[in-house]
């Protein structure tokens, strides 16, 4: 049964009424707080009287049904479904809920968490985290399982992997001590899979989409294996075992032409893009980033970081008109309304503009007070190096030597906390 | 301004490629993504 103090506390709250108001002429104030608290047991006179201020009935019989529906909904929390669906679902789901009293209760508000991340709305998706925190103690390990997972998911959503990694790994050892179903297994899998790609953990990212993929195959949930052998290019890329990074590449941009998924083809293409340019091949690296660039079906952030990975190649070859070109292009796929949400984008499209444009000003001032001081935050050694080491030579170009060797000093400095990484 | 760009130009693969040696890029930025974490799809059969 669900932890009834937890339950009035989170019932009361969500219909924004005073411990006072809800007390009144049924228990004391103090009382009511011992029950929310779980410092004592009420009698169940109490709690139907509280319930029934609430406006909750108690019924018997009817978790079942409620449970089956909830975890249709929870099936549905995936960027693919869709989303006016998932919302009906909910709406209807929280009629249920605030209504009667339900075993289901407490997961369905964990849920809510990615339902929120699902709909793009992280600071409601915080929101209800925060709120929750307040119960966590009250969680069995099936509840905490979630918590830890979906928190982790507002983590990675919010670009902060190392504390993602941490709740993920939290979620695994809850994972260990209840029964799950086995595609709810890969899942996390492959999530701990694709967070260790984002911090470098190249071994860890192998060990884990192998696990992973081992039971997609299994499922027949190719897509999740296209995915699956995407990261493990990646990976191979990275510890420049090419053929093996082809190979997955090539594997993954197969499943995704059977599935006719462009998604997962221009995902492989990029990731391609960036193998040509890693072993110096321009020529290929060039073609590959152009068919993500020209594809108006990708996704944006994709594009954006096709076009931006096409810019940095095109202005090392110093073949400036395409670089403008492309930055032209950039500035009109990220439009107005999304600045905020490609912001990193948005600065190395202006960094290289005012770089080619000479305006020494422009270029020092978002290098200096919104590129760096973004990259610094997200731990993003290599990009720091990279771009420190455009204003050293910048600086030094202007024979600005003071402020040339602080950037250099700073690239350096960075260098050396990435190899020690 | 053609040196400046050269010398940045130069300075910029001559530090992506000594990324490319550490294998240490980053994600974010260098035209390497991984795919989503929210997204999947439920099992497909093509036979």
């Amino acid at each position: 049964m669900v932890e009834i103090g937890s339950f009035i506390k989170l019932q009361r709250t969500k219909k924004e009424m005073t411990q006072g108001e809800l007390a009144k002429g049924i228990v004391s104030l103090s009382y009511l707080s011992k029950i929310e608290n779980k410092k004592t047991d009420a009698s169940p006179e109490i709690i139907q009287l509280l319930c029934t201020r609430l406006g909750i009935q108690l019924k018997d019989g009817f978790d079942a049904s409620i449970q089956e529906k909830c975890k249709q909904w929870y099936n549905m929390l995936f960027e693919v479904n869709d989303k006016e669906e998932i919302i009906t679902t909910y709406n209807e789901l929280q009629e249920i809920m605030d209504t009667n009293l339900t075993d289901s209760l407490l997961m369905f508000e964990i849920h809510k968490i990615r339902y929120y991340l699902i709909l793009g709305k992280l600071d409601k998706a915080l929101v209800k985290i925060n709120e929750l925190n307040e119960m966590a103690d009250s969680f069995d390990n099936l509840h905490k399982y979630y918590w830890y997972k979906f928190r982790g998911n507002y983590n990675s959503a919010s670009g902060f992997f190392s504390q993602a990694m941490q709740l993920y790994k939290l979620a695994e050892e809850k994972s260990n001590r209840i029964d799950i179903e086995v595609k709810e297994i890969a899942d996390l899998q492959y999530t701990i899979a694709i967070t260790h790609s984002k911090l470098r953990n190249t071994l860890e990212v192998i060990e884990y989409a192998e696990k992973a993929l081992d039971i997609y195959m299994k499922e027949y949930n190719f897509f999740r294996c296209a995915q699956s052998h995407i990261v493990l290019g990646i990976s191979y890329r990275r510890i420049k075992m090419y053929e093996k990074a082809i190979k997955n590449y090539n594997l993954a941009r197969h499943l995704g032409e059977l599935n006719k998924d462009k998604q997962i083809i221009q995902l492989t293409n990029l990731n391609l893009g960036y193998l040509s340019s890693a072993k110096g091949d321009s020529k290929d690296a060039i073609h590959y980033y152009l068919q993500v660039v020209d594809d108006p079906e990708v996704e944006q952030n994709a594009r954006l970081t096709s076009l931006t990975a096409l810019i940095k190649e095109y202005y090392s070859i110093n073949e400036i008109e395409r670089t403008k070109e492309m930055i032209k292009k950039g500035f009109e796929l990220i439009g107005t309304k999304d600045v905020e949400k490609h912001k990193v984008h948005y600065y190395v499209l202006n960094t290289y503009s005012y770089a080619i444009n000479e305006q020494n000003n422009q270029f020092e001032k978002i290098v200096i007070n919104e590129l760096i001081p973004y990259l610094t935050n997200h731990k993003d050694y290599a990009n720091i190096v990279v771009y420190a080491n455009m204003l050293g030579n910048h600086f030094e170009e202007l024979g600005k030597y003071k402020e040339s060797v602080k950037y250099y000093k700073l690239a350096n400095l960075t260098y050396e906390e990435l190899v020690n990484l | 301004m053609k040196k400046m760009i050269a010398t940045i130009a130069l300075g910029t693969v001559i530090v992506v490629g000594l990324f490319a040696s550490q294998s240490s890029e980053p994600t974010e930025l260098a035209g390497e993504l991984e795919p989503s974490i929210f997204s999947v799809e439920t099992p497909s059969y093509f036979f």
